[in-house]
């Protein structure tokens, strides 16, 4: 068994994940999120369409050909209908799964645990509004919503374990009687569930327009950070690193993988100064969000994932993450990453967390490294939404070859960084897959 | 790299997709880029257009607060509060900050004397000017919207007739509420200096301004305090230099002097006008609705 492992990092990691996934909540969050894969997916296919062709600023919106407004509009409309209920919904599918793995687990009414759990987490997000009737708060349904929908899913199996009891399996023959007899047995959960559910939605409406969690974010990405160099410099990794984590747990950050704002005065300094001088070189803020984050650290989405997508297709034989990064190849041309985080899965997942974070920093500090050298211009002008992510600087630099080279040599260091973690994810795998089938072959023989 | 070489052929087809997508993306967008730029460079546009706002006389910097979270509310918005307050020896302090990507903050500035009187005025106009040059250096905006209460509109008039005269930042719109030209002068025919040095110098105001006067009455006359003719006595300064001057009057139960900023009629003009200015987009990133992932 030892020379399978190529080191001892290997090994040891290999064996502290394979620990960790015999944890019961980290087996259900995986299959969670495995769960809602096909609807992530085809959600993130909409979401490109939208993003890249029919967005304001899209980045081949240009394409698009001149069409009636109504027509337009009925394609938006559509798309948006599709991306908005599957991955901007994506938390109530997640709930439903989760709360149905943990009562499965304990022997409840799963099927009524994962319904409960989605209108639990419906009653959560609901808007209170006399203005527009059946609103959500839609950040809390969303991939931000992911971990959050999980916890309550497990919570929710668990009440149903601890408030219900045992359900049989019904047989489909069996008179309404006795599935009638089921409701009942899991009323008493049920109930609980949402009123636990109401008490909690009415907190969430009230520091919903305190507007509580806004205050505290805008206390720290204060528009008026230092321009001190290297303030500035510890301010954009400080930031990365945090949207990074974030969105490992299926949360956002002040970074947005899609969307890039240019209206930091930051970024508005160097626009002007490009704008008067006509080049980019020389502009006074070499490392805020734009120069550093968005067009060195976020190739393919959050995390540079774009490499993880290139390493897999390029040593992997493992046929499921095959398959996922081929579906999931043409969003992330455009930075949409959705559909890779939950189908490899990364998200969640301790095996990619030391790469998702590393590839991402060692990428923005050869970037930040390279514009302090002066060897290239700061990627400055305006790049429309969906900018594949190793063409985001030579664009924003206006066509800087400089900023080319340095993307693709970035881009490179993020393959090799994932390269070893797509072969501990492969051994993982076949591991607890040898081990399943051991298992079963013993209770066989018993 | 031993087990690099017997990549998969599926993954290996995938790959070359990848590159050739890449290069044939690029390729178009260069000239694309390199277009937009020269055309970026000719008129440009900030897309952050803060909402900068003067508060009456004997109010300060906070004037504003249960107007604004009364639009928030209404309109589902999350607009940030920057409030500023000039003291009598030319410094300023700040109060709360613009949000990241929010681009239609409201900026409040406040004064240290917010005394009545002419005089007084034309003092918090010179000192707007400081904490205006101050925002300008700070937040590098190109365009932005007006908002006065009362006197507020007193010294936004007399800063742009004696201030305002910088080509590369743009004044959208400008909406004030219950601003006496005339102070409490019923008859239009008194002028008073104030009204007379406005009116001389009209030719100052920036040709290209949309502005929105709101008018209160109770009882035909007054909103308690100003005189319906000293706000109509707008129309000889604004009528004809500028692109448009509207005279809006409101009545009803909140339609008195102070309690206009609370009127759900100003609160929905303020909106139409001055957030949906018609200049920048409908500003995505303050609804909640559009999720960002």
């Amino acid at each position: 068994m030892e020379d399978l492992y190529r080191n001892s990092f290997e090994k040891k990691l290999v064996q502290w994940t394979l620990r960790i996934q015999k944890l019961f909540i980290y087996r259900v969050i995986q299959r969670t999120v495995l769960t809602i894969f096909p609807f992530v997916l085809i959600g993130s296919f909409a979401k490109t369409f939208q993003v890249v062709f029919l967005g304001d600023d899209g980045f081949l919106g240009k394409l698009m050909p001149e069409i009636n407004d109504n027509v337009f509009e009925q394609i938006d409309d559509v798309v948006s209908a599709i991306s908005n209920l599957t991955i901007g919904w994506v938390s109530v599918i997640a709930v439903f799964a989760a709360a149905k793995y943990t009562a499965k687990y304990y022997k409840r009414d799963d099927q009524l645990a994962g319904i409960t759990g989605s209108i639990s987490l419906l009653i959560i997000a609901y808007v209170y509004s006399k203005r527009s009737p059946l609103a959500f708060h839609s950040s809390v349904l969303g991939v931000r919503g992911l971990l959050f929908a999980i916890l309550l899913g497990i919570f929710i199996g668990y009440i149903f374990k601890l408030t219900s009891k045992e359900a049989k399996n019904s047989k489909f023959k069996a008179m309404t009687s006795s599935i009638l007899n089921r409701t009942f047995t899991s009323m008493k959960s049920i109930s609980l569930i949402l009123l636990i559910s109401v008490i909690f939605s009415d907190l969430v409406n009230i520091t919903f327009y305190s507007n509580l969690p806004e205050s505290v974010l805008t206390s720290i990405s204060s528009t008026n950070p230092s321009t001190a160099p290297l303030m500035e410099l510890l301010h954009t990794f400080g930031f990365g690193a945090y949207t990074i984590i974030m969105s490992f747990l299926g949360w956002s950050g002040p970074y947005s993988a899609i969307e890039t704002s240019y209206s930091d005065p930051a970024s508005l300094a160097n626009l002007s100064y490009a704008l008067t001088h006509h080049t980019a070189w020389g502009a006074p803020n070499l490392f805020n969000g734009n120069t550093l984050y968005h067009a060195f650290a976020t190739f393919g989405g959050t995390g540079a994932t774009l490499a993880l997508l290139i390493a897999i297709l390029w040593v992997s034989r493992d046929n499921d993450l095959l398959t996922v990064s081929r579906w999931s190849l043409i969003p992330s041309i455009f930075n949409i990453n959705s559909g890779l985080m939950s189908g490899i899965p990364i998200l969640f997942n301790i095996v990619f967390l030391i790469p998702f974070f590393l590839a991402p920093m060692v990428n923005m500090l050869i970037a930040a490294l390279a514009l302090q050298l002066h060897l290239m211009p700061p990627s400055v002008y305006a790049v429309p939404a969906g900018t594949p992510g190793p063409l985001i600087a030579f664009l924003g630099t206006n066509g800087s070859w400089q900023a080319l080279i340095f993307s693709l040599i970035t881009l490179t260091v993020s393959v090799f960084i994932y390269l070893p973690f797509v072969r501990i994810a492969e051994r993982v795998k076949t591991i607890d897959n040898l081990d399943r089938d051991e298992r079963s072959a013993k209770n066989e023989k018993k | 790299m031993r087990r690099s070489n017997i990549h998969s052929k599926k993954g290996f087809r995938a790959l070359i997709f990848l590159f050739i997508a890449l290069i044939l993306l690029g390729i178009p967008s260069y000239f694309w880029t390199k277009k937009s730029v020269s055309t970026l460079a000719g008129r440009y546009n900030s897309p952050l257009s803060p909402i900068i706002m003067i508060p009456g006389s004997s109010a300060s910097a906070n004037r504003f607060d249960g107007m604004i979270s009364k639009i928030n509310k209404k309109y589902d918005e999350h607009h940030s509060v920057l409030e500023l307050t000039v003291h009598k020896n030319d410094t300023i302090t700040y109060k709360g900050s613009i949000r990241n990507g929010d681009t239609r903050p409201f900026i409040v500035v406040g004064f240290e004397n917010n005394d009545d009187g002419y005089e007084n005025i034309k003092k918090q106009a010179y000192w707007f000017n400081i904490a205006f040059e101050a925002l300008k250096k700070r937040y590098k905006f190109n365009n932005f919207d007006a908002f006065g209460h009362s006197n507020g509109g007193l010294i936004w008039t007399y800063y742009l007739e004696n201030y305002f005269d910088d080509d590369t930042i743009d004044i959208n719109r400008m909406l004030t509420v219950g601003t006496p030209y005339n102070f409490e002068e019923v008859d239009n025919s008194k002028r008073t200096e104030m009204l007379n040095d406005f009116v001389k110098k009209r030719d100052k105001l920036p040709a290209d301004l949309s502005y929105y006067s709101v008018a209160g009455t109770k009882g035909y006359t007054d909103d308690g305090i100003v005189p319906i003719g000293s706000v109509d006595s707008g129309k000889y300064i604004f009528e004809s230099v500028i692109k448009h001057y509207t005279l809006i009057t409101v009545t009803g139960d909140t339609a008195q002097h102070s309690d206009m900023l609370d009127n759900q009629q100003v609160i929905s003009l303020f909106h139409q006008y001055i957030i949906n200015d018609g200049v920048n987009p409908p500003n995505n990133a303050n609804k909640p609705g559009k999720a960002k992932n």
